[in-house]
């Protein structure tokens, strides 16, 4: 139990499953609102595991959320208005727009980095720093160049770039094709059954439908978000980092007590800026999906972001301290926050303004759990 | 006799305008314990932090193997086969034994991933050929007791290649009877005979349990040595106390109590 850090996140997201599935009666898991979901826990999850590694690593990142409406921006004013060379104006693909963003926000989760790591400041009043400043920078780079705080109305590029359908696309399309096969096939069987009464057939059917098993209700769904992909391909590339290689071990280390792994040769430094980087990479792949799902973007998004991805870690069982925590604890957190989110569309009843409740709730929780398990394998210290 | 592993001459720190070291001399042999004795504030620590790679030296020169050699890094100095136990001993209390182990010398396999199951056999095996029996290599260093710890660290030196082990006041922390196991572990790897330990102590009788030579540290200067047949156990006494006379002491003491 000890060693498992995300047992916790574990029971507490299985709590949420059920509750939800029976207030929704059922919705929140149907063919739309399995989708539907499923988007925004990969949202939440592809920043929190970014947010996740740093706080392993003891460093934090309040500009997460900032970070995101800053590459948005990029991404859409040069899908608007093209590339800015010394040689003149460049009109570009959603690819090369990507690229270019993801140069400058590295540059600048470089920039957190070395400021945080030369000069011993604490990582949470550098991050504020830069919360501020690439807000205001987001802001004033939309207003110099489109006049607006925001794009809208881009050319959906999905149809033409494959790489704009791989980010704000749909992806898994046969789970879905699966999903309809089977109900069709059951729904048949159903039919064809001797030894059941019509009323019975009917009833079942239509309780079949209702979970849209056989396009019933008229849902059209054809597959998930591409983010989906992206949270999968993030989360178990972490996964397998943290766990399995020399680097996670670093990462520990370096979280754990920075001293002792300098000591034994550990580049502790060069840890935690590229850990940085990693978050702002993160950070540019939630805004290009954004933006090329719904081919706009404002100033004003990823507010509250970087709290939400923080949040997430610490439910996932990861110590504000650092040196503790899984990427499995990380994916139950983002599936928790994510349908906690989602609740107030399936259940019409229920006050949206709960979810943050709930969330400081479970966090407050999750901090006394984590402080619980840390002291027992610390000996109290 | 050999020729020292380890030879350091006149060395020189300061911390700006402090003297934390004051031209230091020190020769160590393989198969020796050399205890380094002296106050609080000697400068012990600021020593072997020199020799280790942490702090780069104002002046002097380091020889090991008659080689002189400038380290700019724990990882040099490591290199070289200088090998510390550091006071904190360098541990991470919520990570494993394997993964402390190895931290920062990891075995990778071919995709740069962990030889987990090597790994865990390894650090099984070398803590046990010259430690206490110990048998979960998974479990975090935090639920392991003091002299656990210091075998771990003292294996994991000695495995990565260390000639020369220092010790910084490995007992000063630790339970009588921890004390002594910790004691037996420096001897069982003193009898290979090709590692050389220097054992920073403030305790007289632990030094005189086990050390062959013995250095004297008062206010970063060296203010006497010998093997432990040169020196009478009255001279190692006054030598502790900062090179005073016991005498010296009393009258002062007694002008205190007045
Ligand atoms: N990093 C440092 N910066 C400034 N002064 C230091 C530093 N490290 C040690 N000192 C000073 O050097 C002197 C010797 O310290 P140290 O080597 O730790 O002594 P010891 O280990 O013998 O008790 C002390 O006066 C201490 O305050
Ligand atoms: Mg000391």
């Amino acid at each position: 139990m000890v060693r498992r850090p995300e047992i916790g996140a574990f029971i507490v997201m299985v709590i949420i499953i059920v509750a939800l599935g029976i207030a929704s009666e059922g919705k929140a898991f149907n063919a739309l609102g399995l989708k539907n979901n499923i988007a925004i826990i990969s949202q939440l999850g592809i920043i929190a595991v970014g947010a996740a590694l740093l706080m392993i690593a003891g460093e934090f990142d309040l500009s997460i959320g900032p970070m995101i409406a800053f590459a948005g921006m990029c991404i859409a004013i040069m899908l608007k208005w093209g590339l800015w060379t010394p040689f003149g104006v460049y009109e570009v693909t959603p690819f090369i727009a990507f690229v270019v963003t993801l140069a400058m926000t590295l540059g600048f989760g470089w920039l957190i980095g070395t400021i945080v790591v030369r000069s011993g400041l604490s990582s949470f009043i550098v991050t504020l720093a830069f919360w501020f400043f690439l807000r205001g920078l987001t802001e004033v780079c939309f207003r110099l160049i489109n006049q607006n705080t925001n794009v809208s109305g881009l050319p959906d590029f999905k149809k033409e770039s494959w790489f704009a359908e791989q980010m704000g696309g749909e992806v898994f399309g046969w789970f879905y094709d699966a999903w309809y096969w089977i109900g069709t096939k059951v729904t048949a069987g159903v039919e064809f059954t001797g030894d059941m009464s019509r009323e019975a057939k009917i009833e079942l059917i239509n309780y079949l439908g209702f979970f849209n098993i056989n396009r019933k209700m008229e849902q059209w769904v054809t597959g998930f978000d591409a983010r989906l992909l992206w949270f999968l391909v993030i989360a178990g590339v972490a996964w397998y980092v943290l766990s399995k290689t020399q680097l996670g071990n670093w990462i520990y280390a370096t979280g754990d007590n920075k001293d002792a792994a300098r000591a034994n040769g550990v580049p502790v430094n060069r840890v935690k800026v590229g850990l940085f980087m990693f978050s702002a990479f993160c950070a540019t792949i939630f805004a290009t999906c954004q933006v090329l799902d719904t081919n706009s973007s404002d100033a004003a998004k990823g507010m509250f972001k970087e709290l939400e991805a923080i949040a997430i870690a610490v439910v996932g069982g990861i110590l504000m301290t650092g040196g503790f925590g899984s990427i499995l604890g990380v994916i139950f957190g983002a599936i928790t926050f994510g349908l906690v989110a989602n609740a107030v569309f399936f259940i019409p009843w229920i006050d949206g303004a709960w979810f943050r409740v709930f969330v400081g709730t479970v966090l407050l929780a999750a901090v006394f759990a984590n402080e619980r398990i840390r002291k027992r394998i610390t000996g109290g210290i | 006799m050999a020729d020292p592993l380890i030879r350091i001459e006149k060395l020189v720190k300061k911390f700006g305008p402090f003297t934390a070291l004051n031209g230091v001399d020190l020769e160590v042999y393989p198969g020796e314990v050399h205890a380094l004795l002296g106050d609080n504030g000697a400068g012990k620590s600021t020593l072997i932090k020199v020799l280790s790679g942490v702090h780069n030296p104002t002046g002097g020169q380091i020889y090991v193997e008659g080689k002189p050699v400038n380290f700019r890094s724990p990882r040099d100095a490591a290199q070289a086969g200088i090998g510390t136990v550091y006071q904190d001993l360098a541990l991470n209390q919520l990570m494993s034994v394997t993964r402390n182990f190895f931290m920062g010398r990891e075995l990778k396999g071919m995709f740069g991933n962990l030889r987990m199951d090597e790994m865990n056999k390894i650090a099984h095996d070398e803590m046990n050929k010259i430690g206490i029996n110990f048998s979960d290599p998974t479990q975090a260093v935090g639920t392991m007791s003091g002299g656990q710890r210091q075998t771990l660290a003292i294996a994991r030196a000695i495995y990565f290649g260390a000639k020369v082990l220092i010790l910084d006041e490995p007992t000063s922390a630790l339970g009588q009877k921890q004390q002594m196991g910790v004691l037996k572990t420096m001897m069982k790897v003193r009898k290979r005979g090709d590692i050389a330990i220097i054992f920073i102590t403030h305790n007289e009788i632990h030094s005189k349990l086990v050390a062959d030579r013995f250095t004297f540290l008062s206010l970063g200067e060296v203010i006497g040595k010998g093997t432990k047949k040169e020196l009478e156990g009255d001279d190692i006494r006054r030598l502790m106390a900062g090179g005073a006379e016991l005498g010296d002491l009393a009258a002062e003491l007694a002008t205190v109590t007045g």
